[in-house]
């Protein structure tokens, strides 16, 4: 028999997943069912002009990631898809340690302004949150192209013959993915700063420590779990950017989001494309489990 | 604290900020001055005019794709904040068993990388015979708009005083009276930023609206691009500086509302 | 005198039902149509427990709850004619002081005129009668808690709940704001159920209060009998200064530990416990008990003095400082202690 009290728990609960239902109703069929068939999918073969053949199942895909068919149907080693993984990590590993690099002295600058100042450098800081990324990518062309404002700039003091080439290769795309995330790793940063209590680091200069000490003995490790959350907002987004190297390296630096937009377009093959798909949501997968346990490990040190 | 005095001068933190704040900076500058150039060169100086606004302003292209954009991004605000303001308030209170795997799915789209959302959506609508249009369009967009929407409201109600809504109960409000005169004014705020966020998406979102647009239904951020690939020219530099200006100029709004209501 | 509630074998239990935590356990008072009772406890004794149940922000696990007769414990909280001053004081920040006040009467439906006559009737009741337009967070702590009062009392409940509700508030002001509550509840003439853990505050404010610990009243009586007569060392030790001493009850007196005798009645033979009120005793040569200075303490108008009797250290004697009685006592001098047989309550192990 249940009491009064139990009826109304459980009529309170039902009334929140009543609540809850939409959205999960929404989320389930329009992302996790697609999500489950593209894993699906990436153990079919490819059908002939794009599309699958149901219920022909292979590794085949998985197996293109590492080798190709050669004429005669034998497996040859292929490190093409495994260079451009490598090339994505690379470049998404250097982008958060140049986020590091800038961002914390930066977050450290706004932490220690007044809170006028402090509001407006804010905002200026958000405000690429809301700009459309197309549009500041395409800013950067202005200024990178061969004959584009540095070529020119350079020119005029005698250092740029009009062939500045930078755009179309890996140094304009790290260039766009510095610039696109820093303010990621910024905001996380300023956040943990802002509710650290200065009292510390005075205690620290009272016991005699140079700025310099202070910074590394107090400053950066109370800011790490900002430092961390960065990282994983940084590091996540940056792996699987389409745009920034599809426009800023031109089809040349190719990234593992252009890997997987190809086989959707000219190459008609679903399988590798679910398959690479999938890999590259492993990682992500893999980072954020990394920097869970992390975090979790500098909050039990903290306890 | 006072943290301005000499004691907190470190070196090195501001010649960091300035190279921060002028990289960030520095590209829109650029590209906003040259779109009031009047020569045909997108990036050479030849001098000022609007002709590219009206030139922009003339184009029926550009209007079709404006025109889509936000017919989209105001239904997948409107539907994804009613969806994510009902999801908030299930989620408060007590914690119930699947109340993780239930946040886990509300924040998926937050993990899942565009690419990886915009493949499995294609695929699905594929499967499951679904034309490509503006409704694809739409559907996904709700998709990723409703986390967005989602966490300021959450935010909101976590820092609301639960004692507010015992005080209405026992002042006689019943919860549906109790939740329309003191939950929905004080969430209103949370509401609002949550819209103006999956708005803000919407309307900028590239990677999954170009996989999942169907021929004709093109929008702003998918025409930018188009154009983009074919080549910089000062039209793209006038309709990118329209772009940046309506963003900018929403923000400063919402900035200035917060800083007012302090 | 009818009783405004009633409660009866009222249980709360948190957690799996059997296993958990008990909140409340079989609790049963009645409090009286038109008095101040207070519910007196340290932090976790179930005391604000208590209040929300009767409130109706929780439900019990087991009891009743009558309101003049009415069981009301399945009742949601806008349906009990029973109103709350929270702790907080809970105030919507985002209406103003008159809609605050005049949010029970709208949502039972009073016409207008109505709410605003009385919205101006109870802020002139709390001495604050041109806030009304001001918004809720622009007010000082003392002035939320008048409108937080204002508001509470607003729909002329048949019983207040106030919970902690001076805790918030600086020393002067609470004092000020005891005084205001006494004379709010005779001009009102409703019955006040007051929350609160400071046994001072109970003791001035109540006509009767219940003393809590760990989910169960320990005993309900007037402050005097409270304070005079404990039934327990609990109550003894929780309200006031108590000094205890271990002792052993034959037919004619006590025996304490070093087998000094005072002559007290027991109820009951065997070991007891002694409570002793420091300022119902005071050092003199002719008294009864023995004892050595271990610790003098001045404190303006009286002066304490710790001293080790009957082997057990830390007995308080309380002596008021008058002129030219002044006897410098220091460490280790021996004294004697006048015990009335009065000042004595014997307390059954």
């Amino acid at each position: 028999m249940s009491t009064p009290r139990q009826l109304a728990a459980r009529r309170q609960l039902l009334r929140r997943l009543g609540l809850i239902t939409p959205s999960m109703l929404v989320l389930a069929v329009f992302l996790v069912a697609p999500l489950a068939i593209m894993l699906l999918v990436s153990f079919l073969q490819p059908g002939d002009y794009g599309g699958v053949k149901w219920g022909q199942y292979s590794a085949e895909a998985y197996i293109n990631f590492l080798y190709e068919r050669d004429l005669d149907d034998s497996l040859v080693f292929n490190t093409d898809y495994l260079g451009i993984f490598q090339r994505s990590l690379g470049l998404a590993v250097m982008t958060t340690l140049g986020c590091l690099l800038i961002g914390f002295p930066t977050a450290l600058y706004l932490a220690l302004q007044s809170e006028k100042k402090r509001n407006l450098l804010l905002f200026l800081v958000t405000v690429p949150f809301w700009t459309n990324l197309l549009v500041r990518v395409y800013a950067w062309i202005l200024l990178l192209r061969n004959g584009g404002l540095i070529d020119s700039g350079l020119g005029l003091i005698g250092l740029g013959d009009g062939a500045l080439g930078i755009l179309y290769s890996d140094a304009a795309v790290m260039i766009g993915l510095l610039y696109t995330f820093l303010p990621f790793m910024v905001l996380p940063i300023y956040t943990s700063l802002e509710k650290l209590d200065w009292r510390l680091v005075e205690a620290a200069f009272d016991l005699g420590a140079n700025r310099f000490q202070a910074l590394k003995r107090i400053i950066l490790p109370l800011a790490l779990p900002g430092m961390l959350a960065g990282t994983t907002l940084v590091f996540i987004p940056a792996l699987g950017n389409y745009i920034i190297p599809e426009l800023l390296g031109g089809g040349k630096a190719l990234m593992i989001g252009n890997l997987v937009q190809l086989q959707f377009g000219s190459a008609h093959n679903w399988p590798l494309g679910s398959a690479l798909a999938f890999a590259l949501f492993s990682l992500v997968l893999l980072a954020l489990l990394f920097n869970g346990l992390r975090q979790r490990r500098s909050t039990e040190v903290r306890i | 604290m006072n943290l301005q005095g000499p004691l907190w001068r470190f070196t090195g933190v501001r010649p960091a900020a300035w190279v921060f704040f002028a990289f960030l900076y520095v590209p829109i500058l650029v590209l906003v001055a040259l779109s009031f150039n009047s020569g045909q060169s997108a990036t050479l100086w030849q001098g000022f005019s609007l002709k590219w606004y009206s030139v922009v302003a003339n184009d029926a292209e550009i209007l079709r794709a404006a025109k889509n954009s936000l017919i989209v991004a105001t239904l997948a605000t409107l539907i994804s904040t009613c969806l994510a303001t009902l999801a908030a308030l299930g989620m408060h209170g007590p914690r119930f068993r699947g109340q993780g795997a239930i946040q886990g799915v509300l924040g998926l789209p937050l993990l899942v990388p565009d690419i990886v959302c915009a493949v499995a959506i294609l695929m699905f609508f594929a499967f499951i015979g679904l034309k490509l249009s503006l409704l694809t369009i739409l559907i996904a967009h709700i998709v990723f708009c409703t986390p967005f929407a989602y966490l300021p409201i959450r935010a909101r109600l976590q820092g609301m005083d639960p004692r507010l809504l015992e005080a209405a109960a026992d002042l006689y409000a019943s919860p549906w009276r109790a939740f329309w005169r003191i939950s929905f004014p004080l969430l209103l705020p949370g509401i609002l930023s949550g819209a103006m966020l999956a708005f803000i998406i919407s309307m900028d979102d590239f990677v999954i609206t170009y996989f999942v647009a169907g021929a004709g239904s093109t929008t702003l951020p998918i025409y930018i691009f188009s154009s983009i690939r074919m080549g910089i020219s000062p039209k793209i530099n006038a309709i990118s500086t329209i772009m940046l200006l309506i963003s900018i100029a929403f923000v400063a709004l919402s900035y200035y509302i917060g800083q007012r209501k302090r | 005198m009818s009783s405004a509630i009633s409660i009866e074998s009222l249980s709360m239990e948190y957690g799996t039902p059997g296993s958990g935590h008990k909140a409340l356990d079989d609790v049963s008072l009645e409090i009286r149509d038109n008095e101040f009772f207070t519910l007196l406890g340290p932090s976790g004794c179930g005391k604000t427990t208590l209040l929300r149940l009767i409130a109706g922000f929780e439900q019990p696990s087991a009891g009743i709850i009558r309101l003049y007769g009415e069981p009301m414990q399945d009742l949601p909280p806008f349906r009990r004619p029973v109103n709350t001053v929270f702790q907080s004081y809970a105030l919507f920040p985002h209406m103003t002081v008159a809609q605050n006040i005049g949010f029970g009467l709208e949502m039972q439906g009073k016409p207008k005129a109505e709410i605003a006559a009385t919205v101006e009737r109870m802020l002139a009741l709390v001495k604050l009668p041109h806030v009304a337009e001001r918004r809720a967070d622009q007010l000082s702590g003392g002035q939320q808690q008048r409108i937080a009062l204002a508001r509470a009392l607003a729909s002329r409940p048949k019983v207040l709940l106030l919970d902690e509700s001076l805790s918030a508030l600086d020393m002067k002001l609470r004092k000020d704001m005891q005084i205001e509550l006494k004379r709010l509840q005779a001009e009102t003439g409703i019955t006040f159920i007051f929350v609160t853990h400071d046994q001072e505050e109970a003791l001035t404010m109540s006509d009767r209060i219940a003393v809590m610990s760990q989910g169960r009243i320990l005993q309900v009586g007037s402050p005097t009998e409270i304070y005079e007569a404990p039934v327990n060392r609990t109550v003894a030790d929780f309200i006031g200064e108590t000094n205890f001493l271990a002792a052993d009850a034959f037919a004619s007196g006590v025996r304490l530990a070093d087998g000094q005798l005072l002559s007290v009645v027991s109820p009951t033979p065997g070991p007891v416990t002694l409570a002793i009120r420091p300022e119902r005793i005071s050092l003199q040569d002719s008294g009864d008990l023995q004892g050595e200075v271990e610790e003098v303490v001045y404190i303006g108008t009286d002066t304490l003095y710790l001293l080790k009797v009957a082997g057990q250290s830390g007995f308080r004697v309380r002596q008021q400082n008058r002129l030219g009685a002044a006897q410098p006592l220091k460490r280790g001098d021996a004294v004697r202690i006048d015990v009335p047989s009065a000042a004595i309550r014997v307390l059954a192990e």
